[in-house]
């Protein structure tokens, strides 16, 4: 009897360990899989002839003479719905004042509805903003923007709660000189929009475009390529002088102890901190630019990883054989230059595996940099600016994008966009931690 | 030896001279944490001398662009305590079990596979985990109100909750990997003595290994409540960034605010508010930040200390 | 059935009985009986398999990945390795002691009561009475008897391993199994446990492996000589010793190599 309850008792242990792993290993699939999924479609989508157009009128790619035929056709779809929103406008105005007052309304919403569907139309003055001059780019949101149209959204307020009623407006419309409106987006919309699949692999490199309504995230890739390269710049040699330093040099006493628990303080210090030391010390005190830029936001950043730097050299340059050293030592070469020629190349597959991932780290991170280098709307910095600029970069305007912009919603496939290259870079860094960490383990092991 | 004594004078120099620029170095990065302490402190400084510390500590009006200010800090702090707290309660306990079902009852092949798993979840950015859950947890949460039976009524997604979650798996990497390190660390003996005494695994892990390695899963858990508090994006993009204390204080459906989500929040223009009280008050947030982890890390160098004097026999 | 014909039954047997790391195998085919009631030494050179040989016996293999067992090793005439065998109930009849005095980081007290506790409900006087008997067997009783709640990582090499004989006592097994108990420890602490094994002579049948001829001459009534995880030769102990069959025998038991 109590034999049964103690193996039941091994039993629940075991399946809460497996319940524990496995819950782990979803949790990761749970999130990377729609990061993944979603950020691919900024990448590989349905993109409409609005989108041709843009990046005609934009980046100049494209041939002209194609487009040319392609708008030709469209605007024989589209051009039915133009004559018929000119015709309502006018019918409009004949109206009896209390049918014009209940329709106006409802009217200026398709009206503004086709507008942002098709973009302006031809012939008329051009709209100051460029989010305004191009339709919808992208297939399933022209689709989206078409139920606009066709449908008027509605809440129906009850005890349980709210729910969302779709009200077609063609009912509302119905004899009016409008109604072929509904007809041909219903219809015709694939013949206005002529959606096609869609390769943009320079997502990754372009400018961004009025606030990334078109464009890539090319501005964002550079700064966080600036920021963790400029990082890593710093903190690898202080971190592998001061590895060298602990573990060949030091002998163990009061002093070395504190510096080491200094060391391992940094690494609990919360990344935020990091940020406002940033902007009190190297903005406010020393001054390194006028306001935030690149450069003191990757000394920021480099005092965030340069623990992990310094773990990591002095783990690989413990694992190197004692033999190595002594016999260089035996062949009476000096303390240092045992450390140059013998141990850190020895060590450096060790060493360099601590950077990459430190890098990794520095990739991410964002709350050290809101204060110190990060903007949320920029272009491309110059090499020559990173003293002077900031910058934007992926993780900060992943998080700008998807809260403060004004039209969070829309620009989804951008922000999925950002976050799927942001882990696809930091998980390529560990990827490749990883590998190099398997082959010193191969070497080591003979 | 075959220098001579100008040369070996020389050499010594040299190596005297070497060990000086390194130990310097050293110095520098090591010390950059007493700079932090030093800046930080700085410029909380003149929060506490023009407004004082009470406000600060005991009032919950967090209204820094009223006319006049007000400063009261207490309901942040209890936003970043009930976050972090129900984070580390979910994270430990499924940690432990990950950690103890890694190192005694998965085989090796299957664990040498799990590590990258956890690796990965470890490398994520936060703010992908802030994304993550603005996009896909926070409306799962705000439809949950309408499945669950009874009283439960969900105002907003983004609250104590979600935040709480995502905080919960970026700590789980943490404890899983040093709670494993300190499991493996009881070694092969102390698990073959219960075994042979007729333990089942279960035993021998509860009642052997895991109270021969307890320091290390302490220092486990503090490493993870360090990650939970000081984690910001996260927070900042999912508790809601309320500054009120829940009713009842532990409903964790209503949304917080916390200490690190404020700093990050309110420093948006720092170059403008630069000297302001508002300005200092929230590097006193982050001094109070600093502080904390400080008391974890000497209490974790602590324990270890206690151990590794336990088990030398005293 | 009188004393004697019991101390001569046979309480455990091999036949045929393999052990295979992976591909390799550490014990081929080994046939021997151990009788009830005697001590028995295996013998060998080191990675001769006699210790994957005794641990075996209370499957103490199943631990190890990729190890598993062939042929059948019969414990009071069933096999140790049949499907309703259970390995905890098998360990706590089959006692063991290790090479490195493993203690658990608890009391005495509490060490010695980790075996009774999980098997029986006792009361408190009961497991008190287990311990100090416990004790009291493995010469250790005497000397802690004041400090029973002291943590016993404060033990003595030699201290240590009696507690882990009484600890491995005080589940009440049928056999012992030592591994190399005595190697880890000073040539007093060794005396003393020698001591300790002649007199539990006679209530337990005990396993012992040692690298140590001497002390399987000293201590045992039969002795078993591995070699290349092959059992060469098992006899009483005076006969091994004195008038080998095997030449190999011979050969390791005058130090001609190991």
């Amino acid at each position: 009897m109590r034999l049964k309850l103690r193996k039941l008792m091994d039993h629940a242990l075991t399946a809460g360990g497996y319940l524990a792993i496995g819950g782990m290993a979803l949790f990761l699939l749970w999130v990377l899989v729609p990061v993944f999924t979603k950020g691919f479609g900024a990448y590989v989508f349905r993109g409409t002839v609005e989108h041709r157009r843009m990046m005609l009128g934009e980046f100049n790619r494209g041939d002209l003479a194609r487009l040319r035929a392609e708008l030709a056709e469209v605007w024989r779809a589209r051009e039915p719905v133009y004559r018929a929103v000119a015709a309502f406008e006018r019918e409009l105005d004949a109206m009896p004042a209390a049918r014009r007052k209940a329709l106006r309304s409802a009217f200026r919403e398709v009206r503004e509805g086709v507008a942002v569907l098709l973009g302006p139309e031809p012939g008329v003055p051009l709209p100051a903003l460029t989010r305004r001059l191009y339709g919808q780019t992208r297939w399933e949101q022209a689709r989206e923007k078409a139920a606009d149209i066709l449908f008027e959204e509605t809440w129906e307020y009850s005890d349980a709660g709210s729910r969302r009623v779709l009200v077609p407006r063609a009912e509302q419309f119905e004899g009016t000189a409008l109604a072929p409106v509904f007809d041909s987006v219903e219809r015709d919309l694939a013949a206005m929009m002529r959606p096609r699949l869609t390769v943009y692999p320079r997502f990754l490199t372009d400018r961004s475009i009025d606030a990334h309504f078109f464009g890539g995230i090319g501005p964002e890739v550079l700064g966080t390529l600036y920021l963790s390269l400029g990082a890593m710049l710093v903190a690898v040699p202080l971190g592998i002088v001061a590895a060298v330093y602990f573990q060949e040099y030091a002998k163990e006493g009061p002093s070395v102890a504190f510096l080491r628990s200094c060391v391992n303080t940094l690494a609990g210090v919360p990344s935020v901190v990091f940020g406002l030391f940033g902007l009190a010390f190297f903005i406010n005190t020393l001054r390194v630019s006028p306001g935030k830029s690149v450069l003191a936001g990757a000394l920021t950043l480099a005092l965030l990883v340069l623990p992990t730097v310094i773990r990591a050299s002095e783990e690989a340059i413990a694992a190197v054989p004692r033999a190595f050293k002594e016999g260089a030592m035996a062949l009476g070469a000096g303390r240092f230059r045992t450390v140059a020629t013998v141990i850190l190349p020895a060590a450096l597959p060790g060493i360099l595996t601590g950077i990459v991932i430190s890098m990794g780290r520095a990739a991410g991170e964002t709350a050290p940099i809101i204060f110190t280098a990060a903007v949320s709307v920029g272009q491309m910095v110059k090499p020559s600016e990173v003293l002077s600029q900031p910058t934007p970069a992926l993780s900060w305007n992943l998080y700008n994008l998807c809260t403060e912009h004004e039209a969070v919603e829309e620009l989804r496939h951008v922000q999925f966009g950002m976050a799927a290259t942001l882990v696809l870079i930091v998980l390529a860094l560990n990827l490749a931690a990883i590998l190099l960490r398997a082959r010193v383990a191969r070497r080591l092991k003979g | 030896m075959l220098l001579s004594p100008g040369a070996r004078t020389r050499r010594r120099l040299a190596e005297l001279a070497g060990r000086g620029v390194l130990f310097g170095i050293t110095s520098v990065a090591a010390l950059a944490v007493m700079a932090i302490i030093f800046f930080i402190a700085r410029d909380a400084l003149p929060f506490f001398t023009q407004v004082g510390a009470r406000e600060f500590f005991l009032s919950t009006e967090w209204y820094p662009a009223h006319q006049p200010p007000r400063f009261g800090a207490a309901a942040i702090f209890a936003g970043s305590l009930l976050v972090t707290a129900a984070a580390v309660l979910l994270a430990v306990p499924l940690g432990l079990f990950a950690a103890l079902c890694m190192s005694d009852v998965l085989p090796f092949g299957v664990r040498q596979i799990l590590k990258p798993v956890i690796e990965m979840l470890a490398a994520i950015p936060s703010v992908v985990y802030g994304f993550f859950a603005l996009t896909v947890v926070a409306p799962l949460m705000q439809n949950a109100g309408s499945w669950l039976p009874g009283q439960f009524e969900i105002a907003s997604g983004v609250n104590a909750l979600t935040a709480s979650l995502i905080l919960a798996v970026m700590a789980l990497p943490t404890i899983v990997s040093v709670s494993e390190d300190a499991l493996q660390a009881a070694g092969r003996e102390l698990r073959e003595g219960s075994y042979a005494l007729g333990a089942t695994r279960a035993e021998t892990l509860f009642k052997v290994v895991v109270p021969a390695s307890v320091s290390g899963l302490f220092s486990a858990v503090l490493l993870g409540v360090m990650r939970a508090m000081g984690e910001t994006m996260v927070v900042w993009m999912a508790s809601g960034n309320a500054a009120q204390i829940p009713r009842p204080w532990y409903n964790l459906l209503q949304p917080v605010r916390t200490l690190t989500a404020t700093i990050a929040g309110d420093m948006g223009e720092a170059d403008q508010m630069t000297g302001s009280a508002h300005y200092h008050v929230l590097f006193a947030m982050g001094l109070c930040l600093l502080l904390v982890s400080f008391a974890c890390n000497l209490a974790g160098e602590w324990i270890v200390a206690r151990q590794r004097k336990r088990l030398r026999g005293g | 059935m009188n004393e004697e014909a019991k101390r001569e039954g046979v309480h455990l047997e091999a036949r045929g009985f393999s052990v295979f790391y992976g591909a390799h195998e550490a014990v081929c085919k080994v046939d021997v009986s151990v009788p009830c009631g005697l001590v028995t030494a295996i013998i060998g050179p080191s990675g001769c398999g006699k210790s994957t040989f005794l641990r075996a016996i209370n499957r103490m293999n199943d631990l190890i990945p990729g190890c598993r067992a062939a042929g059948e090793l019969l414990f009071d005439g069933q096999n140790v390795y049949g499907p309703e065998v259970d390995a905890a109930v098998l360990r706590r009849r089959v006692g063991m002691v290790f090479q490195k005095p493993n203690p658990f980081p608890k009391s005495i007290y509490d060490n010695v009561a980790y075996g009774p506790r999980l098997h029986d409900r006792c009361k408190r006087g009961e497991l008190d009475a287990i311990v100090e008997e416990s004790l009291v067997n493995a010469a250790l009783w005497d000397e802690v008897k004041d400090r029973l709640h002291m943590n016993a990582l404060g033990l003595s090499g030699g201290q240590a391993q009696r507690l882990c004989l009484a600890r491995a006592l005080a589940v009440k097994p049928e056999i012992l199994l030592m591994d190399e108990p005595t190697s880890a420890l000073d040539p007093k602490a060794t005396a003393r446990i020698e001591e300790l094994i002649v007199q539990l002579r006679g209530r337990y049948t005990i396993a012992i492996v040692t690298h140590n001829m001497q002390q399987a001459a000293r201590v045992s009534d039969r002795t078993a000589f591995f070699y290349e995880g092959n059992l060469v030769e098992f006899d009483a102990t005076e006969t091994l010793f004195t008038r080998p069959r095997e030449k190999q025998t011979e050969d390791y038991i005058t130090g001609r190599f190991g």
